[in-house]
């Protein structure tokens, strides 16, 4: 009889845990089915275009979860990966204004960039602090820094090469998507198929367990502060191209989606952990739905509502699923 | 019907052809795309509104989008509007962001009509009378501090916005004319989202570097949210003795001019749910077969003073002010 009953409550479960993915699927159906030109190839470009910068950004953030532990508070996180990427457009903008080279103005900002990985870094491993503190001040202080160098002003695209992250094709396919997925296949086998990725996950896992077996857990957990400050140099360049230039303010859309994205990608994975394709998955599917209801012509006052409440929804299954496993 | 009539005045007083007057003119069968760079503003939301709302009266069908006041969003979302087919696109606002875009809705052969952007892949935008707003802002805060002394500026969107360039550049223009005018070097930047908070900051922070008497007035070269905060900051410190001028005048700002000895002096009042309804006009103008001039310009309501505060908050139908 009880054993019966455990197994009722584990097929609940299992329910519960596809409920998620499940609804966004639903939703998605609806869409498609009202929104005009909604479920063409055109559309899946325009997607996963405007995806690109929350998926390099969740790539950051999702080897730093890893390592870290997913207790969102307690556990890894990196918030000051959107600043990081506003600084490197910031920096090549202000740069190539000037006259300066591409190649130049790149380097100098992937130095900057790096440094606040460092920072990061040094921060949560030797000073110990709690990270979500510490991202979340350096997200402040970067932006800080990028508003004295830019002034905060809008600036155009001085280096048009940039400019084919947004408008090239190769074979058929847009350059930045190619690019965008290249870079997710490195990071899937890095993070999840190398030994490196395989200790990341032990460390995250259990840090203790990790230790004793041997991992340097301190030098792993550094390591994805600099891997997740360098997806925030490569995010700049897109975030460049799409906006055709810098301008100013971009980093807050980015950090509520790149946060969404990683998180909703827990609650789209069998075992809730946050993985790299569960984020990109999440990255993509919420570019998805916001295109969707734009294109149903949902009134603008109701938007932020609808998706807002489709996150908690999404989230609150997923609880409820690990509670009753 | 009061902003109907204010609509059809204002195309009579632009020398529109009479037969295309009001009740000709219609959208019917169209989907109209009408993307927004933030609707959180009075600006910006009164210009969606009046836009929407005309479509929908000329029988159009809207798509509307939202940027939330990121103009990288709103870029985006032209995109969505061109993927989704609409026969037309009205845009309100945004910065260079939007031009590719705009390019690329060319090329598609849907028709952009721009609000206060002009582009050359726009057919028309529709806009206030910025030279007018420029020029009339600096003579009224000339006046306001005596023809000599120090002012801070925000100014983050002259280079960036050609609204801007015009409007800060032409307040610049007549300052030439003072030379005992003095623009406090160097400028200050506002925030584009949360301007009135930020701007409260960033006066603050002025006001300690500049004590007592060795600064007279502080302006906002584009709009008027910052000068919400600027105002409150004012308050704070005690030092309402620093005039405050600004452009754009909807109801919270005349609202706060209005009040009994407000540092709040002038203001240029645009109307931006008749520049929003007369892009909305203006389409269906174009598929009427038309030709429209590149730029319509809207009038604007220049405001002096307590009682020009009221006068223009009644004038434009926001209600009295006791």
């Amino acid at each position: 009889m009880q054993v019966s009953a455990r197994h009722q409550k584990h097929r609940l479960a299992t329910l519960v845990g596809f409920l998620p993915l499940i609804i966004f699927l639903a939703l998605l159906l609806y869409v498609g089915l009202n929104a005009p030109n909604f479920m063409t190839v055109v559309n899946l470009k325009l997607v996963l275009a405007q995806s690109l910068p929350v998926v390099l950004s969740v790539i950051g953030l999702s080897a730093v979860v890893m390592a870290g532990g997913d207790d969102v508070v307690s556990g890894g996180i990196d918030l000051s990966t959107p600043a990081t990427a506003v600084l490197c457009a910031g920096i090549v903008s202000v740069m190539t204004t000037a006259g300066q080279p591409l190649l130049i103005a790149a380097g100098a900002s992937l130095i900057a960039c790096m440094l606040v990985g460092v920072v990061n870094a040094v921060l949560i491993t030797r000073l110990r602090m709690a990270p979500l503190l510490a991202t979340l001040a350096m997200f402040v202080a970067v932006v800080g820094i990028n508003n004295v160098i830019t002034a905060r002003k809008r600036l155009n695209l001085a280096a048009e090469s940039i400019a084919s992250l947004r408008q090239d094709f190769v074979f058929g396919i847009p350059l930045g998507i190619l690019l965008v997925a290249v870079l997710a296949l490195l990071a899937y086998h890095f993070l999840h198929r190398s030994k490196w990725g395989l200790n990341l996950q032990a460390a995250g896992g259990s840090r203790d367990a990790a230790e004793i077996s041997g991992i340097r857990v301190d030098r792993l957990v550094a390591q994805t502060y600099l891997l997740a400050a360098f997806m925030g140099f490569v995010t700049g360049f897109f975030m460049l191209a799409r906006a055709n230039g810098y301008s100013p303010g971009a980093q807050d859309n980015l950090m509520l989606e790149m946060v969404l994205a990683t998180f909703l990608g827990a609650a789209f994975s069998p075992r809730r952990i946050v993985t790299v394709w569960g984020a990109i998955l999440g990255a993509v599917l919420v570019a998805a739905i916001s295109i969707g209801l734009k294109t149903i012509g949902v009134n603008v006052f109701w938007t932020d509502l609808i998706k807002g409440a489709l996150i908690v929804i999404v989230v609150a299954l997923s609880a409820i699923s690990e509670r009753v496993q | 019907m009061k902003t109907l009539f204010a609509a059809t005045s204002t195309i009579l007083a632009l020398g529109l052809s009479p037969a295309f007057a009001d009740n000709t003119l219609s959208l019917e069968g169209k989907t109209i795309g009408v993307a927004v760079v933030g609707t959180q503003h009075f600006w910006d939301r009164e210009a969606f509104n009046g836009a929407t709302s005309m479509v929908e009266e000329l029988g159009g069908t809207v798509v509307p989008v939202d940027g939330g006041r990121d103009n990288q969003v709103h870029a985006d979302n032209h995109d969505v509007l061109m993927n989704r087919g609409v026969d037309a696109v009205i845009s309100i606002l945004g910065d260079g962001s939007v031009e590719p875009k705009f390019e690329a809705l060319q090329a598609a052969n849907i028709p952009v009509f721009a609000v206060d952007h002009p582009s050359p892949y726009a057919v028309n935008n529709t806009t206030s009378d910025n030279y007018y707003m420029g020029t009339t802002i600096g003579r009224y805060m000339a006046d306001a501090i005596g023809g000599e002394g120090k002012v801070a500026v925000f100014n983050a969107f002259e280079n960036s916005l050609r609204i801007c360039g015009i409007r800060t550049g032409l307040w610049k223009y007549v300052l030439q004319d003072y030379p005992n005018i003095e623009i406090i070097q160097p400028e200050l930047a506002e925030e584009f989202a949360n301007a009135p908070e930020d701007a409260r900051r960033q006066t603050l922070d002025l006001l300690s570097q500049y004590p007592e008497g060795t600064i007279d007035a502080i302006h906002v070269g584009c709009w008027d949210q910052p000068a919400i905060g600027v105002v409150q900051a004012l308050e704070e410190a005690g030092r309402t003795d620093i005039v405050v001028t600004a452009l754009d005048g909807g109801p919270e700002t005349l609202e706060i001019m209005a009040e009994d000895d407000s540092p709040f002096v002038a203001n240029v009042a645009q109307q931006p749910r008749l520049i929003g309804q007369t892009a909305a006009e203006n389409v269906a103008r174009y598929f009427a077969g038309e030709t429209l001039l590149p730029q319509t310009y809207v009038d604007v309501i220049p405001v002096y003073g307590q009682d020009g505060a009221k006068a223009a908050y009644s004038k434009l139908g926001y209600g009295e002010i006791e």
